[in-house]
């Protein structure tokens, strides 16, 4: 979900921008040695942000009948991990603006922060935590990219909220009123996008599991399983 | 499918103009609406710009409205939510569902001059994408030294995007020329087969992308080709002046409220 043009004021769009900075330097960093060690990532980083861009430009199939469209946060961060994640959102995010005018410039940094920082972090953290613990892996996948869509609403509502605390009871109630406002497109949308994640990790498992081998994105032993019980 | 704005940037009328010079006012407006204090500054720049869109750069006013109608919605929304909560004189109030709403002047206030700065902030943003090709970006932003790594990221991005649209649009059309999308379920079905197709073939454009460079010595650089357009001083001018004219009535009216 995209803050847009204008509707950031003074001090908090730069906050944000300064707060998502130094994390996107950081995902650049990882990058630059990531690209040092195996010179074949450079490209297979760009045709995934290609992806993410063109998988964010479609248009879910939607039970409101408004206008969604994935995120794809949550099944970059299964793939990348965060770090990676926040540069590539960051190219999709200003991608975004100049090409389907969604989002802005302004409001770059609080955007970078919602759907580039904390909800790949929030679905990468889930999809660890369940696999270690040997869940269901598209169970994991379906709450991974669930959740990595509901934190970024989460976190969305929050920004505008600190940004216009209303009168009486402050940041918190209009917290709540922003999150309400918002819940009616945002939460169907995490679920559709959760269900669609975890069929494409089927689809994905069934016709090119080596990609997520050599991702790390599973282990070998697991991905034998799931296959065995696929079949 | 959406209309990408990259689709008619490079048949604008104004696509020669020096793309430094569109930047400067694009962004230059940008920063005029959020910062304005009172809703007038950024409603004159909605107003020119559309007018510098519409008629200077020849865009169909068909795209252009299209364009707009996904940001309002979202500043509406939002703006509802203001309404709401701010103010302490509430002017009316009503009941719906055993919630009672009051409405306050401040309220309204602050919901209008938001609204005007999107309308502002979001035109000066298309301005800026209907008029100024990325690769002209590309090539100011590796004049101001951004890292190469990012640079050539993106670049290949851009290259791949327009490549999976296509992919994207011919495998959609032969799931709904199948009946993919007949129903709920299988409109999710099908969306997670386009998107997991869609990942597999470009991972697999990736692998091969990476021979064809090394074939043709890939060093880690790409060229971006420098275009020099010439300034001309009207043109600078112009600019220049219309900047100082709407920053000056920005400080002027910053202390006009709407009611």
């Amino acid at each position: 979900m995209h803050i847009m043009e204008g509707f950031l004021p003074h001090p908090w769009w730069e906050i944000w921008l300064a707060l998502s900075l130094p994390v996107v330097g950081y995902g650049v960093y990882r990058v630059n040695n990531l690209i040092k060690e195996q010179r074949n990532a450079l490209p297979l980083l760009a045709v995934s942000g290609a992806f993410i861009f063109v998988l964010s430009s479609l248009k879910l199939p939607s039970v409101t009948g408004s206008c969604s469209h994935p995120t794809g946060t949550g099944l970059t961060a299964i793939l990348f991990g965060p770090a990676i994640t926040s540069v590539l959102a960051t190219i999709v995010l200003v991608y975004q603006a100049l090409f389907l005018a969604h989002g802005g410039l302004t409001t770059l940094g609080a955007n970078i922060f919602s759907m580039g920082i904390a909800g790949p972090l929030m679905g990468y953290t889930i999809y660890k935590i369940f696999m270690k613990s040997g869940f269901n892996l598209f169970l994991t996948v379906f709450l991974a990219a669930a959740m990595a869509d509901l934190t970024t609403y989460i976190v969305t509502s929050l920004q505008l909220a600190m940004a216009f605390p209303a009168s009486s009871g402050g940041v918190l109630a209009s917290f709540t009123a922003f999150a309400a406002v918002f819940a009616l497109t945002q939460l169907p949308l995490a679920i559709i996008e959760g269900i669609v994640t975890a069929l494409m990790f089927k689809y994905i498992l069934q016709a090119k599991s080596d990609v997520l081998l050599k991702l790390n994105v599973i282990s070998e032993t697991t991905l034998v399983k799931i296959k065995e019980s696929l079949t | 499918m959406h209309d990408m704005l990259d689709d008619y940037v490079y048949t604008n009328a104004i696509r020669d103009v020096n793309p430094k010079l569109k930047l400067l006012l694009g962004l230059s407006c940008i920063l005029i609406c959020v910062s304005s204090t009172s809703p007038i500054a950024p409603l004159i720049v909605a107003t020119s710009m559309s007018f510098i869109i519409l008629v200077i750069a020849k865009i169909t006013w068909r795209l252009y409205a299209k364009l707009l109608l996904v940001p309002l919605s979202f500043a509406l929304l939002s703006s509802l939510a203001i309404i709401f909560m701010q103010g302490e004189t509430s002017i009316f109030t009503f009941t719906i569902l055993g919630f009672s709403f009051s409405v306050a002047i401040e309220g309204i206030n602050l919901a209008l001059l938001l609204l005007s700065r999107t309308l502002g902030g979001m035109t000066a943003l298309i301005f800026i994408a209907l008029t100024t090709p990325m690769i002209d970006i590309f090539s100011i932003l590796k004049s101001y030294g951004l890292p190469d790594l990012l640079l050539e990221l993106s670049m290949l991005i851009y290259r791949y995007i327009f490549l999976f649209l296509d992919e994207v649009t011919m495998i959609r059309n032969a799931q709904i020329l199948r009946l993919g999308y007949s129903g709920f379920s299988s409109s999710l079905n099908s969306f997670a087969m386009l998107s997991s197709v869609l990942f597999i073939r470009a991972w697999e454009q990736g692998e091969r992308l990476i021979v064809a460079m090394d074939a043709r010595c890939y060093n880690g650089r790409l060229g971006v080709m420098e275009s020099r357009v010439s300034l001309s001083w009207r043109s600078i001018i112009a600019v220049v002046a219309y900047l100082g004219a709407i920053t000056i009535i920005a400080v002027m009216t910053r202390d006009i409220g709407t009611i």
